[in-house]
């Protein structure tokens, strides 16, 4: 179990050296410029280069590389060419909305798909199986940009029941941020939710269809209990990879609904610097994005350990 | 409390807490954040809009356009020869950390202005001296006559905004002016948060009464269109500059928000490479001139005759700049003409390059028609669509395209618009618009400019300094509850009321 582990932070480090060199080369090839851009259109060459050497970018890429290396082994991201403060402390802000939009929005999902998919495994066949299967198909097809630009103008637009957009006033109350949460997590849970239902269905078909749950029945306990306790517990670990693929998704995914939203969270953060060509905060945020997935997908492997006993490292 | 009640409670809380309903808070949706507070090294048109709120310039514009005071008490005297200008100042105006404003403070910063602002770099060389005359004047020397000096001095980007001179370094991370709003708070990407400055002293009757009636401003980044239009339409904003022409009529039948047009709000055009490539050669520039079919483009990028006019006019008619020299080669749509000069030119089919991206989709728009119009007419074109960062970057290289598209407000002073200088990246350099241009610059009396103006326009048609395309609406939305904002490309909000 403990080599098990090294291996995996080994496995950690080598993923995010690699995406911090690609992130750092990727954006660097992308042609713009962050300091014409900053300056305005009718910025001089002069302002604009003075401005780069200001910001360090008149440096070769190799020196650039090695300071940013240098500082990344310090736990320093390096400095936001825009917002004049670290990268660190800008995702530390950006990541309230975004953490809590991905867990809004898995257990949105979660309280849709999981009864639906245990019942349209259960009845097999039904009508209800056909349209939870046929629903599970067109949520996943419709973008989310265009199920949350509905619920915006008809949910919070005409009938004001939500807020339309933005993370609540300056000190707004935690309820108050959270309830800007709502539409965002509904238009998120419903599209990640055909996923885990088509998984919760599929798993719990196979299980169903087990010796051990034929037995089960025919010690005669209940269907309710047959279900839930015997079947459900043993089709849980593809539903768990699936839930935990699902939330690191989110995590690094929710772009286009935190736009559609105005939510000031790391997917807005990320599209906007990369309009900006602002090099820290992408290279900051890939970063900690790859290292979140591979840290979910460790959690997630880790408790495999929790529900399979059988499981073992 | 069973789990279901707990839930149940949960869910009633967050839908039952509304938000906060202060007195007089004004919500101003924008289309991004401020890359900074400084005005004097910016010119974009967001930090303008919020800056103007707490900096301020020694002259700034009416209603009208004509410049008249703001930190300064009063006009120039000018000398007889036009190259000193001497400006009183008003006494007693507190800057938000309670100093005082004296002319030190105003020398040192119009010399930050001349060493780090371009429109201040631009006629830094034609400046001999500024320097304190008394403790509320200065006097500006100038190496020959500038007519536009004090358009320069009250434009709000590019801005010769006056902070206390102990506070001027290369960069200013904590701007403190004069203004009637001071900044409270800032989250980037969330918003600014505005509140009145106590001490604030009104400027004089023709710059206008500084009302501070909210008791607070909020200037909100969103980049969506569309989610500005929502915000507007749901009462959470009071004002949203830039939205879509297609939102207008929903907008308008809205009973909470209503449309704001600015009409005319400006001018799209293609900028010419004049330092290299195909449009170096006159023309080619004429064959381009005649090809393109301005009212199809315009109509293409904006859809409906509300929002654009078809106008050679490089200044629409309200305006005093306004006149129709040259505008005979406005629309020629005249792909047989074209062709005419392409010959003559010996086109060989190098491709035209027009570099241009979707951040305004109108842009896009018209480089679509201008293509298949400028193919009529047996160019070979080639549309570069990039993003708005690679097209900021490609455009100050002259090997990289050979049109670009862009647009502009129209600015109060035809000295403001940088593509009629030879020292812009287009470099338009003409040895008769120069002295043309020398001339307009030098001539202080407002009839005479007006006629040398028309001889500058005349020569933008006949050598093809630029290519106007037409003159464009821009649809604005404010709250029907909101009233005291002016509609202009930089809204100012200190005298907006809200009724409750």
């Amino acid at each position: 179990m403990r080599s098990y582990l090294f291996r995996r932070l080994i496995g950690l480090i080598v993923v995010i050296f690699l995406v911090l060199t690609i992130a750092f080369v990727l954006v660097r090839l992308a042609p713009g410029d962050p300091a014409s851009l900053m300056l305005g259109p009718d910025a001089t060459p002069e302002e604009v280069i003075a401005l780069r050497t200001r910001l360090g970018l008149d440096q070769p890429i190799a020196v650039q590389y090695l300071t940013f290396l240098g500082n990344v082994l310090q736990g320093d991201l390096g400095q936001s060419l825009f917002f004049n403060q670290s990268v660190t402390s800008v995702l530390a802000k950006r990541a309230e909305p975004t953490i809590f939009l991905a867990l809004f929005s898995l257990l949105v999902a979660l309280v849709i798909a999981t009864p639906i998919g245990i019942w349209a495994a259960y009845r097999r066949g039904s009508i209800l199986d056909q349209t939870s299967i046929t629903s599970a198909m067109l949520a996943a097809s419709v973008p989310s940009f265009l199920t949350g630009l509905v619920f915006q103008r008809y949910l919070a637009t005409d009938l004001g029941w939500f807020p339309a957009s933005g993370y609540g006033d300056a000190g707004a109350s935690f309820a108050e941020r959270m309830r800007h949460l709502i539409l965002p997590a509904i238009t998120l849970g419903i599209t990640n939710s055909a996923l885990i239902l088509r998984f919760t269905r599929a798993s719990m078909l196979d299980i169903l269809g087990e010796d051990y749950v034929r037995t089960a029945r025919a010690k005669g306990m209940t269907e309710r209990r047959v279900v839930l306790r015997h079947a459900l517990k043993n089709a849980g670990i593809p539903i768990i990879t699936v839930v935990g693929l699902t939330f690191a998704l989110l995590v690094s995914g929710a772009v286009v609904t935190e736009r559609v939203f105005n939510l000031p969270g790391m997917g807005n953060l990320v599209v906007n610097a990369v309009l900006r060509r602002d090099y820290p905060v992408i290279q900051g945020t890939l970063i900690v994005v790859a290292a979140l997935y591979v840290l979910v997908n460790l959690a997630t492997d880790l408790l495999y350990l929790v529900v399979d006993k059988r499981v073992k490292y | 409390m069973t789990f279901r009640a707990t839930c149940l409670a949960t869910v009633f809380a967050f839908c039952a807490a509304g938000p906060l309903a202060a007195q007089g808070k004004i919500d101003v949706a924008i289309i991004g954040d401020p890359d900074t507070f400084d005005p004097m090294v910016s010119t974009k048109d967001v930090v303008s809009i919020v800056t103007q709120h707490f900096m301020e310039t020694l002259y700034t514009f009416d209603d009208n356009w004509q410049v008249v005071p703001l930190l300064a008490s009063d006009m120039p005297t000018i000398s007889e020869d036009g190259t000193t200008y001497t400006i009183p100042l008003r006494e007693g105006v507190s800057f938000h950390d309670g100093s005082t404003m004296d002319s030190g403070d105003v020398v040192a910063s119009l010399n930050r202005w001349k060493e780090v602002a371009s429109r201040g770099m631009a006629i830094a060389d034609q400046i001999n001296g500024i320097e304190a005359t008394g403790p509320a004047e200065i006097t500006i020397t100038l190496s020959e006559p500038y007519a536009p000096l004090t358009t320069l001095l009250a434009f709000s980007n590019s801005a010769a905004v006056i902070y206390p001179e102990e506070i001027l370094a290369d960069e200013i991370d904590e701007p403190i002016g004069t203004g009637p709003y001071k900044i409270k708070a800032r989250q980037p990407d969330q918003y600014t948060q505005l509140v009145p400055f106590d001490d604030y002293s009104q400027p004089g009757a023709a710059a206008g009464e500084r009302a501070q009636i909210p008791d607070e401003i909020r200037f909100i980044p969103v980049p969506d269109t569309n989610t500005r239009i929502e915000g507007l339409l749901s009462g959470q904003f009071d004002y949203a500059d830039s939205l879509s022409t297609e939102a207008f009529e929903r907008i308008e039948a809205s009973d909470v928000a209503e449309p704001v047009l600015l009409e005319p709000f400006g001018w799209s055009l293609f900028a010419v490479n004049h330092k290299k490539g195909l449009m170096t050669d006159l023309n080619i520039r004429r064959a381009v001139q005649a090809a393109l079919p301005y009212d199809d483009m315009l109509f293409a990028a904006f859809g409906d005759e509300k929002f654009f006019q078809t106008d050679g006019a490089l200044y629409p008619e309200g305006w005093s700049w306004h006149n129709e020299a040259g505008t005979e080669l406005y629309n020629q749509n005249d792909p047989e003409k074209a062709a005419e000069y392409l010959e003559e030119a010996g086109y060989d089919g190098q491709p035209l390059r027009i570099l241009t991206s979707r951040q305004y989709e109108f842009h896009y728009q018209m480089a679509e028609v201008a293509r298949m119009a400028l193919e009529m007419a047996g160019f070979t074109v080639q549309v570069d669509v990039v993003d708005w960062a690679t097209l900021a970057q490609n455009r100050d290289n002259p090997d990289l395209w050979d049109i670009y598209i862009t647009h502009s407000p129209f600015l109060p002073e035809p000295t403001l618009t940088s593509s009629l200088f030879a020292t812009a990246r287009e470099g338009w350099a003409n040895p008769e618009k120069e002295e043309i241009l020398d001339r307009f610059t030098r001539e202080t009396d407002p009839e005479a400019r007006k006629e040398i103006y028309a001889e500058l326009q005349q020569k933008v048609y006949e050598d093809v300094g630029l290519i106007k395309i037409g003159n464009f609406n821009v649809v604005q939305g404010k709250s029907r509850a909101l009233s005291g904002v002016t509609p202009s490309p930089w809204p100012v909000f200190w005298n907006a009321r809200k009724e409750q």
